[in-house]
C-alpha cells in the first residue's frame, strides 16, 4: 500500500484495487478514489500547468471548487478536457491527460511564461498586441498574427474531433419538493418533506449522500455522522415518494421552479449497459426547492499560494478522512478561523505530522486551543505565510509576524519545512442557485460572507447555505425548511444531536497577506492580487468591469475559490467595504454542463423525419431522397450512369409524352368543416369559394394582411359544409396557423373547424395525356371520361377495392388526376396505379421533373411566393375578387404594391445553351457588372426544359412583361456565370392550356 | 375491406431488445384502431357531442380538460377545448357518429389513417414517457383514462393512460416510424418487447 494511504477509514475499498494511467503511466488507486485522491496516495502532487504562466499545479480542493487539476479523460477516440481530477471517479481501465504542458508536466517548455510576468498582467492582450499604424500589420492584423501564438501558449486542454460514442438523454420529472444538497441540512429537510407523503427528490452532486457528515469527525446521535447518514440515506431510500438522485448537479434554476441538472450517470464506470446514458439531463419541476447547498472554503491570498502542496483545508481534511490519503508527511496549517482546526485533527488522527498551525488571529477560541494541543503542532498565532518554496512540490514555509487588523508584518523571518500547506481563508455559502433565482447577495460582516437573498418564494434555505454553519443549526434548519416545503410545522420530537468541538465560525476579515511574489487569486486563470490593483488604477471601478478586464472568475470553476478575495482586495484597493463594492450576479450552470446532454438525442437516425406512405417504395426504386423540410421527398428515380439533369429531363418528357406518377401525399392537407366553412373560405382566399359546387375543386389564393402573397392550392368541395384544403408542403403548418388565428381570434363566431388530414391521404398525380387510360384501366364504381369527370371536378371510386377521391388537376399543365386514398392503403393504391399504367409506359417522377413541368408552364410555387410578391407580380390579378373583401384586400393596392417598377414573373431562354443559374441575377450590360446595383431582377427556378428543348427558367424582373422578348444577361458572380438570355412569357409550354383540358 | 399497412416498415422488429438485466421494462405494440376520430363541439353544443358519442359508443366522457375513459374496445379523451379523440375498435366509427351529431351541434373528422396508435406498456413506462415528454405521468396527476395532447420535438402526440401503466399513445403518421425509433431507442436502457 502506498506510504500516503491510511491503514483504516474512509469511504474505500482496499481490497478493491483500481488500476489507471495518468500520462501513460500505469497506477493504482482504490475503488472509492477520485483522481485526485488516487493521484495523491500515489505520490503525484504535480498534475497540471497553468493557464497563462504555465506554473506547476497540483491538487489544490476535494470537489467541483477545483481551480487546478484539470485533466483531459480519453474515452475510445473521444476526448473530455478540463475535468477536475477530484469529480473523477476512478475505474478500471481509465486513461487521463495532463494539460497545457509541452513536451511534458514535468519539463514544459510554456513555463517561460512564468519570466515575462510583468508582461502577461491583466488586460496584456489589449495594451500589448494593439498593431501599427500603417504598414502589413496594421490595426488588427498585427492581433490576428499574435493570436495564434497566444491561443497555443494558453489555455486548458485540447477537445478531440472524433465522434463521442456515448449516450446523453434528456429526463423529465415532477415533484413537489426538491432538495439540492445532503449534507445534514438537506438531510433532515429530505426526511421532514418526505414525512408529509409528498413527492421528493434528493439531488447530490458527490457519489455518496451526506455531505459534511462524510469527514466532518463530528458524531450525530452519538453515532459517527457518516453512520448516522448512511442510515439517513437508507430510510429515504426505502419510501415510494423519494427519489435519490447522486452524482447529480442542480445547475441552474429558473422561472416557475424548473430546475436544470446533470446526472452522471456512467462516469465511473469502466462501461455503459446497453441503452444506458452516459450523462442524463434532468428537467425538474418542482413545487419547492430546498436550497441546502452548504458553503465552500477561500484559500488565503499570499506568494506562492499556487505551488503544488497548498491546498484548502477542507480538502486535507476530507481526503484524510474521507479517502484515507494524507496529502503530506509533515502538514502546516493557516488560517483566518477555527475551521482549519478540524482539519487538522483530521490529518494529525489519519497519521500526518503536523508542523504547524499559523493563524492571523492573535488569539483563538478554546475549542480551536484544544484540537491545537490534541495534533502537537507549534500553534503560532498572530502570525501569516508569507512566502512558499519548491520546485514541483511544497517543501518550505516562510512565516512572520501578522497583525491582523493593519495587516502588518513584523519581526524575523522563520521558516518551516512542510510538504502540504492546508489553508482556510473562511467560508463563502454557495448561493449560486438563489443568485440565478433573483435577487442580490447581502454581505454578512460576522461571517465575512455573502449569503443568500430573502427567498423568492420559489425556494427555502438551510445550512451552511444560509450561514448556519453548525451542524447542529444545519438539522435545525433542515428539519424546518422540509417542513415548510411542504406547509407542515416541524415534527415536535427532539432532533437529531451533534457532537463535535464547539469552534467558533466567524472568520478573521483577512483575505490577503502583501509581501513580496506573486500572490494568486484566480489560480486557473493565473490573476493576482496585483492584477487586481492594477485594474483598479487603470480605472476599472465596476466589480463587472474588473472580473471580465481580469478575466478574474471566468475560468472552469467560475470563481468558486477566487470571487469573495478577488472582491476584497479590489475593495480595499478602492479604500471601499467589500459590500460597497458588490458581487456579480450568479448565471447557469453552477458547474461544467456536457454539451451533449444539452443538445440530447435529436441526430442522426433520431433526427425527426417525416415519410409518405410510399416511402419505401421509393427507395427500392433507386429514387434519390430529398430533405424538404423533415419530409423525404424522391428527387428523381435515376438509371445507372444517369446525371440528375438527365433523369428528370427523360421523366418529364415521359409525362408529355405519355403518363407519369408523382407522390403528392406531402401536400398540407386541411378539413374545413361547418356550417360556415364556404364563407370563411370567402374571406380567406382571394377568389370565392362559397359558389364552387360539391364535387368541384377551385384553385385558390390567400394573401397576408399586407396584401402580399401567402400560399395557393387547390380546395376541394366535398360536401355542403365540407372542403379539404390543399396547400404547398413547406407552407402547411403555417397555413394552419394562419387559419387558426383567424377563427380564434378574430372571427370567433364562425362555426368552422379545421383538422390537419394531411397523414390521413397517400395522394398520387398521375399526369400525361395517357392519365385516362391507366385511371380507367384500374378505377371502378365511377367514370373517369370527360361527361364524369371534366376539368377540376372530383369522383369518388374505388381502386383494388381500396375507395378513392379523384380530382381532375393538373399543375405539370397536362391531362392530369390527383388521386386519394387512406394512408393505411396509399402503397397499395400507388402500386395498383403502377400495375395499370405498365401498359402505357407509366413512369414514377420526383421533384425535379415535378419542378420542370411546372416551369415550363409558368406554374407558381414558393420560389416565387416567397413573401415579398404580389398576386400581379405573378399574374394573378384575376384572382383578386372585386364582389367580397378578403384577407389583404385592405392592402393589396398600396401605392408600392402596384407600382410599375415591381419585379414581375417572366420566362427566360437561355441563348448559349447552358444552365441559368438559380439566385442568378438579371442585368442589362452586355458584361459581368462591376456596378452590383445594376441589377433589374433574380432567377428564381430553372431546368432544362425537354418540351423546349433549352434551359429555361423563371424571374422576377423589373416591369416583367414589358420586356418579353428583349435580351438581358445573367449574373452569377459567386458561381462564376455570366450568359445571355431571352425574357419571355412565363407560359413557355402550351399557353392555351389545350392539353389539360383535353 | 382492404387492411391499412402499418407505417413502421423495418422500424418493426417484434422481439427483445435492449438491455434485460432487470427483466423487460416495457412492452411495446401497436394497436391498430380500426377507428381514430376527432369530435368537435360547436360553443355551448359539448352536451349534445357528449351525447352523440355517449348514444353512439357508450362512452360516458368527463368534462374536465384532459378528462377520459377507456372500455373494452373503445376509448376517449379530451384534446383541447370542445375536442375528443375517440377510438373503436370496430371501422366506420366517423360516419355513424357525424350522422348522430350533425353539422348543426359539431364536426366529425376521420382520422383512421391519419393517426398510428402506439402501446406502451409495464412497469418502467412512465419512466420511458418521460424522458420524451415534460408531462407528469404519475397516476395521480395522469388518472386512467385521462389525456393530453403534447408534442416531442416536432412531433404531436396524444396520450392516454389506459391502465396503471399503460399508455396508448396517437402519432401523426408520417411522423410514426421516426417516433417508434425514438421510442425503442429510449426504452432500450430498461429493455424491451416489440409485439
Amino acid at each position: 500500500m502506498s506510504p500516503r494511504r491510511t491503514a483504516a477509514g474512509g469511504r474505500i475499498d482496499r481490497a478493491r484495487t483500481i488500476r489507471f494511467t495518468f500520462d501513460g503511466k500505469p497506477m493504482t488507486g482504490h475503488l472509492g478514489d477520485t483522481l485526485a485522491s488516487a493521484l495523491l496516495a500515489g505520490g503525484v502532487t504535480l498534475v497540471g500547468r497553468s493557464f497563462k504562466y504555465h506554473r506547476p499545479r497540483g491538487v489544490f480542493a476535494a470537489g467541483v471548487d477545483e481551480p487546478c487539476a484539470l485533466v483531459t479523460v480519453i474515452d475510445g477516440q473521444a476526448r473530455e478536457p478540463n475535468v477536475p481530477a477530484t469529480q473523477i471517479e476512478i475505474f478500471d481501465g481509465l486513461v487521463v491527460e495532463s494539460q497545457n504542458r509541452f513536451p511534458s508536466l514535468g519539463f514544459d517548455l510554456g513555463a517561460v511564461n512564468g519570466l515575462f510576468g510583468g508582461l502577461f498582467s491583466a488586460g496584456f492582450y489589449y495594451k500589448t498586441f494593439m498593431g501599427p499604424v500603417v504598414g502589413p500589420l496594421k490595426g488588427t492584423r498585427f492581433w490576428m498574427l499574435c493570436e495564434w501564438f497566444i491561443r497555443r501558449a494558453a489555455g486548458l486542454g485540447r477537445a478531440g474531433d472524433a465522434k463521442d460514442a456515448a449516450r446523453y438523454e434528456k429526463m423529465n420529472a415532477f415533484c413537489d419538493v426538491l432538495v439540492v444538497g445532503s449534507g445534514p441540512a438537506g438531510l433532515m429537510a429530505a426526511k421532514a418533506a418526505a414525512a408529509s407523503g409528498k413527492r421528493v427528490m434528493l439531488a447530490e452532486q458527490e457519489p455518496l449522500f451526506g455531505g459534511a457528515a462524510r469527514w466532518s469527525g463530528e458524531t450525530i446521535d452519538d453515532a459517527p455522522a457518516e453512520r448516522w447518514a448512511d442510515e439517513a440515506v437508507a430510510e429515504l431510500a426505502g419510501l415510494d415518494n423519494v427519489r435519490l438522485l447522486p452524482r447529480t448537479t442542480v445547475w441552474g434554476i429558473y422561472d416557475g421552479n424548473t430546475i436544470a441538472a446533470l446526472e452522471r450517470v456512467t462516469d465511473h464506470k469502466a462501461s455503459r449497459a446497453r441503452g444506458e446514458p452516459r450523462h442524463r439531463h434532468w428537467s425538474i419541476r418542482a413545487g419547492k426547492v430546498v436550497l441546502a447547498t452548504g458553503a465552500l472554503e477561500r484559500p488565503l491570498v499570499f506568494p506562492g499560494n499556487d505551488r503544488p502542496g497548498v491546498m484548502l483545508a477542507r480538502a486535507a481534511g476530507r481526503y484524510a478522512a474521507e479517502y484515507g490519503v494524507l496529502p503530506g508527511g509533515r502538514i502546516a496549517v493557516f488560517t483566518n478561523n477555527d475551521s482549519a482546526y478540524r482539519a487538522a485533527a483530521a490529518l494529525h488522527r489519519a497519521g500526518a505530522t503536523i508542523a504547524a498551525i499559523v493563524d492571523v488571529r492573535a488569539q483563538v477560541s478554546a475549542a480551536a486551543s484544544k484540537l491545537a494541543r490534541e495534533t502537537g503542532a507549534e500553534h503560532l498565532t498572530g502570525h501569516a505565510v508569507v512566502d512558499t518554496a519548491g520546485r514541483q512540490r511544497l517543501r518550505q514555509i516562510t512565516i512572520r509576524r501578522f497583525d491582523a487588523a493593519s495587516g502588518a508584518l513584523s519581526g524575523a523571518a522563520r521558516r518551516v519545512e512542510a510538504d502540504c500547506l492546508a489553508v482556510s481563508g473562511g467560508w463563502s455559502p454557495a448561493i449560486h442557485l438563489a443568485s440565478q433565482a433573483g435577487a442580490a447577495a447581502r454581505w454578512d460582516e460576522r461571517l465575512q460572507a455573502f449569503l443568500p437573498p430573502e427567498p423568492t418564494g420559489g425556494w427555502v434555505g438551510a445550512g451552511s447555505f444560509t450561514g448556519a454553519f453548525t451542524t447542529q443549526e444545519a438539522i435545525a434548519q433542515g428539519l424546518a425548511a422540509g417542513a415548510a416545503a411542504v406547509g407542515a410545522t416541524p415534527a415536535a420530537s427532539k432532533p437529531p444531536q451533534a457532537g463535535g468541538p464547539d469552534l467558533d465560525v466567524t472568520p478573521a476579515p483577512v483575505f490577503e497577506i502583501r509581501a513580496k511574489g506573486k500572490a494568486f487569486v484566480d489560480l486557473q486563470h493565473d490573476v493576482t492580487a496585483e492584477d487586481v490593483r492594477l485594474a483598479h488604477r487603470e480605472g476599472f471601478v465596476s466589480v463587472e468591469h474588473l472580473k471580465r478586464y481580469t478575466t478574474l472568475g471566468m475560468a472552469t470553476d467560475q470563481g468558486k475559490t477566487s470571487n469573495v478575495p478577488g472582491l476584497a482586495i479590489m475593495a480595499d484597493a478602492a479604500g471601499r467595504t467589500i459590500p460597497q463594492v458588490g458581487t456579480t450576479r450568479f448565471r447557469p450552470p453552477y458547474s461544467a454542463v456536457s454539451l451533449g446532454s444539452l443538445a440530447a438525442e435529436r441526430h442522426g437516425e433520431l433526427r425527426p423525419e417525416r415519410l409518405t406512405p410510399m416511402h419505401d417504395w421509393h427507395i427500392e426504386r433507386g429514387a434519390r431522397m430529398l430533405a424538404a423540410g423533415l419530409w423525404f421527398r424522391p428527387q428523381i428515380y435515376g438509371q445507372p450512369g444517369e446525371t440528375v439533369e438527365q433523369a428528370y429531363a427523360r421523366e418529364a418528357a415521359a409525362v408529355r409524352a405519355g403518363v407519369g406518377i408523382v407522390d403528392v401525399s406531402t401536400l398540407g392537407k386541411i378539413a374545413v368543416q361547418g356550417p360556415d366553412a364556404a364563407a370563411f373560405l370567402d374571406r380567406v382566399y382571394t377568389n370565392v369559394f362559397s359558389s364552387l359546387p360539391v364535387n368541384k375543386a377551385r384553385y385558390g389564393l390567400m394573401l397576408r394582411e399586407d396584401g402580399l402573397a401567402f400560399d395557393d392550392g387547390t380546395t376541394w368541395r366535398l360536401g355542403e359544409h365540407e372542403f379539404l384544403m390543399t396547400t404547398t408542403t413547406a407552407n402547411a403548418g403555417k397555413v394552419m396557423q394562419h387559419l387558426e388565428y383567424f377563427l380564434d381570434v378574430v372571427w370567433p363566431d364562425l362555426r368552422v373547424n379545421l383538422t390537419s388530414v394531411t397523414d390521413q391521404w397517400a395522394g398520387a398525380a398521375v399526369a400525361g395525356p395517357k392519365a385516362r387510360d391507366v385511371l380507367a384501366a384500374c378505377v371502378a364504381r365511377t367514370g373517369v371520361d370527360n361527361e364524369m369527370l371534366p376539368f377540376m371536378g372530383i369522383v369518388r371510386g374505388e381502386i383494388d377495392g381500396i375507395p378513392v377521391t379523384i380530382c381532375r388537376l393538373s399543375f405539370s399543365g397536362e391531362l392530369a388526376y390527383e388521386v386519394y386514398c387512406g394512408a393505411g392503403h396509399g402503397l397499395a393504391m400507388w402500386e395498383a396505379l403502377m400495375e395499370a399504367g405498365k401498359p402505357f409506359g407509366i413512369v414514377p417522377y420526383g421533384l425535379e421533373a415535378l419542378g420542370t413541368l411546372r416551369i415550363e408552364k409558368g406554374h407558381v410555387t414558393g420560389s416565387e411566393i416567397d413573401g415579398r410578391t404580389t398576386a400581379r407580380d405573378l399574374h394573378l390579378g384575376w384572382m383578386l375578387s372585386k364582389k367580397k373583401p378578403f384577407i389583404g384586400s385592405a392592402m393589396m393596392d398600396r401605392e408600392g404594391l402596384a407600382s410599375p417598377e415591381r419585379l414581375q414573373l417572366v420566362g427566360l431562354v437561355s441563348l448559349d445553351n447552358r444552365a441559368i443559374a438559380n439566385g442568378a441575377h438579371i442585368v442589362e450590360g452586355k458584361q459581368p457588372p462591376d456596378d452590383p446595383h445594376g441589377s433589374i431582377g433574380h432567377v428564381t427556378a430553372n431546368c432544362f426544359s425537354p418540351a423546349l428543348g433549352r434551359y429555361v427558367a423563371l424571374a422576377l424582373v423589373k416591369g416583367g412583361t414589358s420586356r418579353h422578348g428583349t435580351r438581358a444577361h445573367i449574373s452569377d458572380p459567386l458561381r462564376g456565370r455570366f450568359g445571355p438570355v431571352e425574357i419571355v412569357s412565363h407560359h413557355m409550354f402550351d399557353p392555351e392550356g389545350s392539353r389539360m383540358h383535353g | 375491406m382492404v387492411e391499412q399497412m402499418s407505417p413502421l416498415g423495418d422500424a418493426y422488429v417484434p422481439g427483445s431488445h435492449g438491455n434485460f438485466a432487470d427483466g423487460t421494462g416495457v412492452k411495446i405494440s401497436l394497436p391498430q384502431p380500426g377507428s381514430i376520430v376527432e369530435a368537435t363541439a360547436w360553443p355551448g353544443r359539448e352536451a349534445a357531442l357528449a351525447g352523440a358519442i355517449e348514444r353512439v359508443t357508450g362512452l360516458s366522457l368527463p368534462h374536465h380538460p384532459g378528462g377520459g375513459v377507456v372500455t373494452g374496445d373503445r376509448s376517449g379523451f379530451g384534446i383541447g377545448p370542445r375536442k375528443w379523440l375517440l377510438t373503436d375498435a370496430a371501422e366506420g366509427l366517423a360516419e355513424t357518429l357525424r350522422d348522430a351529431l350533425g353539422i348543426e351541434n359539431g364536426t366529425v373528422t376521420d382520422l383512421s389513417h391519419g393517426r398510428t396508435a402506439i402501446r406502451l406498456e409495464g412497469e418502467r413506462a412512465e419512466w420511458v414517457l418521460a424522458k420524451f415528454f415534460a408531462l407528469d405521468f404519475s397516476s395521480d396527476a395522469f388518472p386512467v383514462g385521462s389525456g393530453r395532447a403534447t408534442m416531442h420535438h416536432d412531433i404531436l402526440a396524444q396520450i392516454q393512460r389506459t391502465g396503471p401503466s399503460r399508455f396508448n399513445l396517437y402519432v401523426f403518421r408520417t411522423f410514426a416510424r421516426s417516433f417508434w425509433r425514438v421510442l425503442c431507442h429510449g426504452a432500450e436502457e430498461v429493455g424491451y418487447e416489440v409485439r
